[in-house]
């Protein structure tokens, strides 16, 4: 944005040649330290991860469609419990609730966004070469796939009742201890301790890529607000995930030591767990959400035409809401049993998030007033988002007030809540950034057709999905139940059919995908024309292997 | 069908608007809540005193969920309807027309300024004016909601009066206890009743529906809690192994049952009545199987229930009340209760 | 050319650095999680937050004058699932003089053939009014065994802080209630493996 994309066209041919000294396919995929290789293969790990994690809520809304237990047995046989046993059945759904939730937290959404596009674009949008630390960027992807590993093994271990770890993401002490014997909980653990390792690396490399690798003029504020979101959100991944680790490293031992941090047989406090997980967890929603903010706000740009609306309190919103994401923890423990002060703080405290992001929601829409807009496939999804988002931002005002929590929280509501802003916001982000950015990833036109066709069926299916879930909520029903009373029968069905609806999308996704290969004409440098103003439309689509040898200069330009 | 039950939700809200407004303007904590309905009907049936105890038939739709409903539970505390009324009153319209303004802006931006009919983009990327009404106006409407919201907190933590009842629930996987520890400190075994259909949850407990009084299948229990209906009661909840957590829609009410200690609040139920709930908090592969149960009944029945277990004794909250509290000034000695009985009386003694 | 790599080598160098800065955020946030455990006991210990009550020795207790107003205490048991025990107030409720030491007995008896150790945890409500209840006395600070069918009364010496009448957040408390939970902590004369390094 603070530079246009002409002044770079010339520059960029210079490396538009093809001996770019490409590795062998081993060394280049498995030793990578290329940071376009790497966000490939983070967005590929991604996509199976989603994959997997989109069948568990697959198998979850096909269980919820009637009242009843209907196909849990077969799939807690399918990992080695014995049929007869109704409580290793029913540990199945926690054990399909607590894997969609990791699945989709730590190796789906974090992956993709911070890991994929952030690695892929955050050096060239800068006008770096590559990331700081190359080796270690590569050893933050390994880690990340040895934990999905790891949680994937914990489904085909005792986890008490039944096989796998069915304690729910959160991973509440004393389910998480004397609630469930048997391994799989500790694989479990394991995989967040390496999941969040792989993240901590990520996040010192980002901070170093963007304090120090900047071209010359790439100012602070110059920069694009994709590198802004990413650097809000790896200060987010340092401060939060320690303190997760530290957290489940107590479980552990607790678990397998004999140690007592939260049982209260030693004087430990089960409440205290609560309190360090939510420390990380409410920051994890953000660290979810923030690069999603700032591809849209380079979408939105891009096909208005116009420089972002009030860019520096765009940026500066995202740093108020990471600093405010700190101290809001505990509107996720209203029921445990807080003083009235406390619960009193923590509503007045999280209501004042909704400031920065109203900033953020009325300066896209800003942006786009005054604009010439081109309805492209990623502008679609952005203003999807837009909207979504919000549906989804009113209903934590809601959940926000301590008093009202008392009939929402656990139930359908705070499900259908936390599902419009990372389901629907997040993932449409996702998407958003997929459709804004794949061509120039891989040199290849995706379908406008397919991609529009695709938003539409999204949007009305995870609509279908998510929307009733409200009605659900407030008529009481909680959530992580496998059954339920039949006056919830109606809701249910009606989301089951959305999330078919939602399915058939993503084939129509993986369709353009295939297409865009297949026959997708050749993407240009700029496919997007002028409103793209950012570094990587100067450079070939795909990029050279190795950028920006002589780094790009940016100007002074009269605006941001 | 849906839009009526929704018509209703909103009609009854509007009922509970007039006595909820009136308590946001008193914002101090003067005893908004009074107390008007719940003893009279109490004290019209003394007669059923003395024999034992039928459980109550539930009204279709009154205490559970309704068929493809879309608001909140009608609510029969207060304090549920203040918070209906906070819901349903200022919080519901507030983000609908967040939404609406954000979907309109979003399609007159879409008509207005695409490429056709706007070819030439402008290039303004400021406006203070506008940044800081869209920064102050979020601001005025949060604290807006602030102000109610903080208010009903403060009245759900107002500490139960002096002699009230106290009923303890204790949480398992995976079923509930309650304890009566002002009546004689007998105890309740709360199961869910097994559905018509599918795999027997708990073993020799019977099939829903076997009973005359049975309520809908998932919800209904063999030994439900029972409470006097009209006084706050002083609910006292822990658990034995894992966290639980105790949760009434109909009733506003949600605790943690935390093991190793208790969390306390105030339960008041205007009007008898059976109000279920369930386990809101993962406790393991029965989680979805341990609802709750609640039956109000007037005080002289809910005594005679207390009577039917053995070593049972009457507890007198009203005589024992003294009047340092405020909390319902109507309510104080309704007519006084039946058999007084010291309630500090050491009881337990003899068990040395 | 020297230069350029002398640059280079700069880069590195400035790159290691803010790395090292990150790096010692996410050790010191790290370090932080695992300090938040006796934070925490101490943040409850000195504002009664969790139902935290205040112990006291004699010496203090002594200091203490009766304000001449009454209240009303609860006492209230439980075990833990596994704990073999039964534990009951032996008085339900008791009317103390605030400022005046009171005790109230406990009593506990084993249920099963083997000896049985435990420890109890316990907190007050309502919440604001822990941190004006004082023990002085309590069969919580250390850990009983009781062997097989033996049974107990156990005494707990406390007052309540007259500085109570003053705290506004508590002028509507009308009753407290002491709660204790019995916890198994090893069973027979060996003690198991896990749980024997409590925290207290």
């Amino acid at each position: 944005m603070a530079t246009t994309a002409e002044q770079f066209q010339g520059h960029a041919e210079d490396h538009g040649h093809d001996h770019d000294h490409k590795p062998a396919f081993f060394a280049r995929w498995f030793m990578s330290t290329n940071h376009k290789d790497i966000g490939t293969m983070y967005l590929i790990f991604a996509i199976l991860a989603g994959v997997i994690g989109g069948a568990v809520s697959g198998i979850m809304r096909a269980e919820l469609m009637e009242p009843g237990i209907q196909y849990l047995g077969f799939f807690s046989k399918l990992v080695g419990d014995d049929p007869s046993n109704f409580n290793a059945t029913l540990h199945m759904w926690n054990v399909l609730i607590t894997a969609h939730g990791l699945i989709m937290v730590f190796f789906m959404v974090m992956p993709a966004i911070i890991g994929g596009f952030g690695n892929w674009f955050v050096p060239i949008m800068i006008g770096a070469p590559d990331m700081a630390f190359p080796r270690m960027n590569n050893i933050s992807f390994w880690l990340t796939v040895a934990g999905f590993c790891s949680l994937m093994l914990s489904a085909f271990v005792p986890g008490g009742t039944g096989m796998g770890a069915g304690t729910g993401w959160t991973v509440y002490a004393p389910l998480s201890t004397t609630g469930s014997p048997g391994p799989a909980v500790d694989f479990g653990i394991f995989a967040l301790h390496l999941a969040g390792a792989g993240s901590i690396m990520g996040a010192i490399n980002f901070i170093t890529t963007i304090f120090n690798m900047r071209a010359p003029g790439m100012t602070m504020h110059k920069m694009p607000l994709f590198v802004w979101s990413v650097l809000v959100t790896a200060f987010l991944l340092l401060l939060s995930l320690p303190v997760l680790a530290a957290a489940i490293t107590m479980l552990l031992t607790d678990r397998n030591f004999g140690t007592t941090f939260f049982d209260p047989a030693g004087g430990g406090d089960p409440v205290l767990y609560q309190h360090l997980f939510w420390f990380f967890g409410h920051p994890e929603v953000y660290i979810m959400i923030l690069p999603g903010f700032g591809i849209i706000s380079q979408i939105i740009s891009t096909f208005s035409k116009k420089p972002v609306f009030g860019y520096l309190g765009m940026a500066y919103a995202m740093v108020a809401i990471g600093v405010v994401g700190f101290i809001v923890w505990a509107h996720h423990m209203y029921s445990t049993g807080l003083s009235v002060n406390t619960k009193m703080y923590f509503t007045a405290a999280t209501m004042v998030i909704a400031v920065p992001t109203g900033i953020k929601i009325f300066s896209w829409i800003a942006t786009m007033w005054g604009g010439s807009i081109e309805f492209k496939s990623p502008m679609i999804w952005a203003i999807g988002f837009i909207f979504l988002f919000t549906v989804g931002g009113v209903t934590g005002v809601v959940l926000a007030n301590g008093g009202v929590d008392d009939v929402m929280h656990d139930t359908y509501y705070v499900v259908a809540h936390f599902h419009y802003v990372l389901s629907l916001g997040a993932v449409t982000a996702l998407f958003a950034g997929f459709y804004y950015w794949f061509p120039k990833m891989s040199g290849k036109m995706h379908s406008e057709l397919l991609a529009h066709v695709h938003f539409w069926v999204f949007f009305v299916g995870v609509n279908m999905i998510f929307f009733p879930m409200h009605f659900l909520g407030l008529q009481g029903m909680p959530r992580r139940y496998p059954d339920y009373a039949e006056a919830y029968a109606y809701w249910n069905h009606f989301a089951t059919v959305g999330y078919m609806i939602m399915a058939a999308s993503l084939g129509i996704w993986f369709l353009n995908i295939i297409y865009a290969f297949v026959a997708g004409r050749k993407a240009e440098d700029n496919y997007w024309g002028e409103g793209a103003t950012t570094l990587e439309w100067t450079l070939t689509s795909p990029p050279p292997y190795h950028q920006f040898e002589t780094l790009p200069v940016i100007e002074e330009t009269a605006h941001h | 069908m849906k839009s009526g039950t929704y018509a209703s939700t909103v009609s009854q809200s509007a009922r509970a608007l007039g006595l909820s407004l009136a308590s946001v303007i008193a914002v101090a904590a003067t005893p908004a809540f009074a107390q008007d309905t719940a003893s009279a009907p109490a004290a019209a049936e003394t007669a059923a005193a003395a024999g034992g105890y039928t459980p109550m038939t539930p009204t279709p739709g009154v205490g559970m969920p309704v068929a493809e409903g879309i608001g909140l539970q009608q609510q029969y505390s207060k304090i549920g309807e203040y918070g209906a009324w906070i819901h349903n009153g200022v919080l519901m319209p507030i983000i609908t027309l967040i939404c609406i303004l954000v979907l309109l802006l979003l399609i007159v931006v879409a008509v207005r300024y695409n490429r056709r009919s706007n070819p030439v983009a402008s290039k303004t990327s400021h406006n203070t004016l506008i940044e800081v009404i869209w920064t102050l106006v979020p601001v005025l409407i949060l604290i807006g909601i602030a102000v109610p919201s903080i208010d009903l907190i403060a009245k759900q933590y107002k500490p139960a009066p002096k002699g009230a009842l106290t009923i303890k629930v204790t949480g398992n996987q995976w079923f509930w206890t309650y304890g009566y520890p002002d009546n004689g400190d007998f105890e309740v075994v709360s199961n869910m009743l097994n559905p018509v259909t599918g795999p027997t949850i708990n073993n020799g407990i019977r099939k829903v529906g076997s009973e005359p009084w049975d309520g809908p299948s998932h919800l209904e229990v063999d030994n439900r809690m029972v409470v006097p209906a009209g006084e706050p009661i002083r609910l006292q909840i822990t658990a034995s192994d894992v966290i639980h957590s105790f949760a009434v829609p109909s009733l506003w009410f949600k605790l943690d049952a935390v093991p190793g200690r208790i969390n306390e609040k105030v339960l008041l139920i205007e009007k008898p009545g059976v109000y279920y709930g369930q386990c809101s908090e993962l406790c393991g592969a029965k989680h979805g199987y341990m609802p709750i149960a609640v039956e109000a009944l007037p005080r002289d029945k809910y005594d005679a229930w207390v009577m039917t277990h053995p070593g049972a004794k009457i507890d007198n909250p009203n005589a024992a009340a003294g009047s340092e509290t405020d909390y319902l000034p109507g309510e104080e000695p309704a007519g006084a209760a039946p058999a007084a009985d010291a309630s500090a009386a050491p009881a337990a003694a003899e068990a040395e | 050319m020297a230069q350029a790599s002398n640059a280079a080598e700069r880069a590195k160098q400035s790159n290691r650095k803010v790395a090292l800065v990150a790096l010692s955020l996410a050790l010191g946030m790290l370090g932080l999680g695992y300090a938040s455990v006796p934070l925490y006991r101490i943040f409850c210990q000195v504002t009664g937050y969790g139902g935290t009550t205040k112990r006291v020795d004699a010496a203090q207790a002594a200091s203490v004058v009766d304000s001449g107003r009454m209240m009303s205490v609860r006492f209230d048991a439980n075990t833990a699932r596994d704990m073999p025990w039964e534990f009951k107030p032996l008085q339900v409720k008791d009317s103390v003089s605030i400022g005046v030491r009171d005790m109230a007995l406990f009593w506990a008896k084993n249920d099963s053939d083997k000896p049985i150790t435990g420890t109890a945890s316990f907190n007050v409500e309502p919440e604001q009014a822990a941190k004006y209840f004082n023990k002085i006395q309590c069969f919580c600070f250390t850990e009983q065994t009781l062997q097989p069918g033996e049974e107990v009364r156990m005494p707990v010496l406390y007052y309540i802080d007259p500085a109570i009448l003053d705290d506004p957040d508590n002028k509507d408390v009308a009753e407290i209630t002491l709660s204790y939970t019995f916890h198994l902590t090893s069973v027979g004369d060996a003690k198991t493996l896990d749980q024997n390094n409590t925290g207290g």
